[in-house]
């Protein structure tokens, strides 16, 4: 008897378990299918192709010809001593410093003064988020044309002002600023809409705090605003610099690496490689590389900008 | 525990490395003749075959006019249908090559002439020698066997010929007291140069001139077609200069940087920069066409475009030879546009009837009917009256008497984007020295040709 009395809350406990795990196993399963679109995206257009990447580095590679050889680190060990490689490194670098804090900068302001609801705040607001709309190889055409020495829109706001013409795509150092300003002018708006989201997610009692403790306007700024949008900052900037790193379309469109390689960022020299000079394999570790210098970055800005508690 | 990560990422590099090894090689392109049946072509089912070509207004309706005119020349191919898909020129190289690798639907390709050796090296084209009798092949100028041919198989037939030599605008001319010759022989590069100055125009007075002297070559693009003309012309015949490539097709050095080849790139600086700059830094589009170049040297399909843009005639246009340096040679780039199959093909004898027609008679005539520019074969050459007389009479001549066909490499692309950013650098370079660029220009191309050593041992099909 005392064996059944025992056994029988044993028993319901047991069924309840099962219950509540079967319960658990039918929402993980649940959101294993929500997500699941998802892995199988990653999985197919990300992971395998970076695993691929990986693999073809390794070996002598061409689009038309297959893999060939298995050559190990020859890849890796030629870019130590390509200044091309290292020209575009730099070139690239160059691109993430001038846009990256200038966008910033700028998105953040126009964030900050348009957080109020005044007169015209929707209009610009719409005229800021356009360019993100628009497609980047359209607007490198139409940039392009506005830069042209002698027939671009640019020249001519240049001339009311008596200021004579200048070349901006053909100067060796003009192009990548050049480049730059419209790149800022297309990616604006996506910084600038997600700081605004999270401006306007700062409690306004803390700006009454402030201002009851006597600060002013920069110092609620520097001292509300900033730590409280830090980690809205940090995806900005981390994104931001992720992509800029991987500039393509506007140099391609625009100046095609030149003049005397001022504006051959890397992704344009992979493209170069792979599909011009049919190197595929060496166009794959300078892939690698790019991945793993974009990670380093990603966890540098990362632990750099990690809101402080 | 940092260091077990860092051996398990190099043991997976490793394996990753390791997984695999040489992808099998492609069955062979040089197929039978007769092993395609095309099932769906024989029970009347719809036949969609693909086409990719470049983008270019002219040439598309062309090929759409030669499209219709191929299915209703045989009841066989009343339910074929050809799509084309067209991209730009810079992008049809890459766009082939993924085509053919991916495996995707492409069943004919157009290239330029110099890149079918690399599809033949690739085996991204089928040859189609089985397809042509010898006799047959004489229907076309040598030149474009030769273009059209790898290691002696022919691969791809030609849909036109080419010889740039250099247009005029007459008004312009006249106003600057100018008669150009007529002729193919022409000016001297500074007999040219002169005229180029006196045709460049500030009317303005903002120092930006209104009219420019000179456009060397089609579109904005500075590819060796016609920018890579000079530096041979400073050579003459049967010098390395000339040459443009030593024999074995992937040596630049003592050839594209001779002293006198070097003066030529410098000479080009100065076109565009300098007190004798006659050409504008930055490329305008259609600058010839929108009259606002002076001379503009291009083949004669110019001649087509002319025509669309001014049908009722309001361009006075002339033509004389091509400039060239009085201690060099004068000559022409050869080559154009070619019809390849397609390795993935899964119609072959449908895409090989395809090819025969569009360079036989009747697509010939369609295309230069369109286009209007210089026929690959022969018996239009010799019948169509427009080439007995002038202007395009010149081109014909050109054609023989100066024409030379572009370097001849596998590695022609690779030689070309190298030689594009050369000349954008010596254009645009303000303050750089020329000779070092084109130094270094010889040695780049020398290194990503390296791959190609011994392609002339290369068994075609192979």
């Amino acid at each position: 008897m005392a064996t059944v009395t025992t056994a029988a809350p044993s028993a319901q406990q047991s069924t309840a378990t099962r219950r509540i795990f079967n319960w658990r196993t039918r929402q993980m399963l649940l959101a294993f299918l929500f997500i699941l679109p998802a892995i199988i995206n990653f999985t197919v257009f990300r992971y395998i192709p970076i695993a691929a990447s990986i693999r073809a580095s390794f070996y002598e590679y061409s689009l038309l010809r297959g893999l060939g050889d298995f050559i190990g680190f020859d890849a890796y060990i030629r870019m130590a001593s390509d200044d091309t490689f290292w020209k575009s490194l730099q070139v690239t670098s160059l691109f993430v410093l001038y846009k990256v804090p200038l966008q910033i900068v700028l998105s953040l302001a126009l964030a900050v003064f348009l957080t109020r609801e005044t007169f015209g705040a929707g209009i610009v607001r719409s005229a800021i988020l356009t360019p993100m709309v628009t497609s980047v190889i359209v607007a490198s055409i139409i940039w392009a044309m506005m830069y042209h020495s002698q027939q671009g829109l640019i020249q001519s706001i240049l001339g009311v002002f008596g200021i004579p013409r200048q070349t901006f795509l053909s100067d060796a150092s003009r192009a990548l600023p050049a480049v730059t300003v419209m790149m800022i002018w297309k990616d604006l708006g996506f910084s600038f809409i997600i700081l605004l989201a999270g401006l306007k997610a700062i409690p306004a009692t803390y700006y009454e705090a402030a201002l009851v403790d006597g600060a002013n306007a920069w110092e609620a700024f520097r001292r509300v605003t900033i730590p409280l949008l830090m980690p809205v900052l940090m995806f900005v900037v981390v994104t931001q610099a992720v992509f800029s790193f991987q500039v393509f379309v506007p140099v391609y469109q625009m100046t095609r690496g030149g003049p005397l390689d001022a504006t051959k960022v890397l992704v344009y020299y992979i493209y170069q490689q792979g599909f011009r000079f049919q190197d595929m394999g060496y166009a794959s570790a300078l892939s690698v590389v790019a991945l793993i210098i974009m990670i380093v970055i990603s966890y540098l800005l990362m632990r750099w900008l990690r809101p402080q508690t | 525990m940092k260091r077990n990560g860092l051996m398990l990422l190099v043991a997976a590099a490793l394996l990753l490395a390791a997984w695999g090894g040489r992808a099998p090689v492609q069955a062979s392109p040089t197929l039978d003749p007769g092993i395609a049946a095309e099932p769906a072509l024989a029970q009347g089912e719809p036949v969609t075959v693909q086409f990719l070509t470049w983008q270019d207004e002219d040439s598309l309706i062309a090929l759409e006019k030669m499209a219709a005119a191929f299915v209703a020349s045989d009841p066989q191919y009343a339910n074929v249908s050809i799509e084309f898909t067209a991209v730009p020129f810079e992008q049809l190289f890459p766009t082939i090559e993924t085509a053919v690798a991916a495996g995707a639907e492409m069943d004919l390709f157009a290239a330029d002439g110099p890149d079918m050796k690399h599809y033949a090296y690739s085996e991204a084209v089928v040859s189609l020698a089985p397809y042509y009798t010898p006799e047959e092949l004489e229907q076309w100028v040598p030149q474009s066997v030769e273009e059209g041919s790898f290691n002696g198989t022919f691969y791809a037939p030609p849909l036109m010929q080419s010889c740039s030599l250099m247009f005029y605008n007459q008004d312009m001319t006249d106003a600057a007291g100018l008669e150009p010759p007529q002729s193919v022989e022409g000016w001297t590069m500074d007999e040219a140069w002169d005229a180029w100055l006196k045709t460049t125009v500030d009317d303005s007075g903002d120092g930006v001139p209104d009219v420019w002297g000179l456009r060397w070559g089609q579109g904005t693009w500075q590819g060796d077609y016609e920018h890579g003309i000079m530096r041979r012309s400073a050579g003459p015949v049967g010098s390395p200069t000339y040459q443009g490539v030593g024999e074995d097709g992937i040596t630049f050095q003592g050839y594209l940087d001779t002293p006198e080849a070097i003066a030529s790139f410098e000479d080009y600086r100065a076109w565009h920069i300098g007190d004798r700059a006659v050409s504008p830094r930055e490329p305008i589009a259609e600058i010839f066409f929108n009259k606002q170049a002076a001379f503009y040297v291009s083949p004669d399909n110019a001649i087509g475009t002319i025509n669309r843009l001014y049908p009722d005639g309001d361009f006075n246009y002339g033509v004389t030879g091509i400039p060239y340096y009085e201690d060099g040679a004068q000559l022409c780039h050869t080559g154009s546009w070619h019809v390849g199959v397609s390795p993935q093909t899964t119609n072959l004898e449908l895409s090989v009837a395809i090819a025969k027609f569009f360079a036989g008679p009747e697509g010939s005539q369609i295309w230069y009917d369109t286009v209007r520019q210089l026929p690959a074969r022969v018996d239009m050459l010799n019948t169509l009256p427009e080439y007995q007389e002038y202007p395009q009479q010149m081109f014909a001549e050109g054609l023989t008497a100066i024409g030379i066909p572009r370097i001849q490499t596998p590695g022609y692309t690779e030689y070309q984007q190298i030689f594009a950013e050369l000349a954008q650098n010596v254009s645009q370079g303000e303050g750089v020295e020329v000779a070092p660029l084109v130094q270094d220009a010889a040695v780049q191309m020398e290194q990503a040709l390296a791959k190609y050593e011994g392609w002339q041992e290369v068994e075609p099909g192979s």
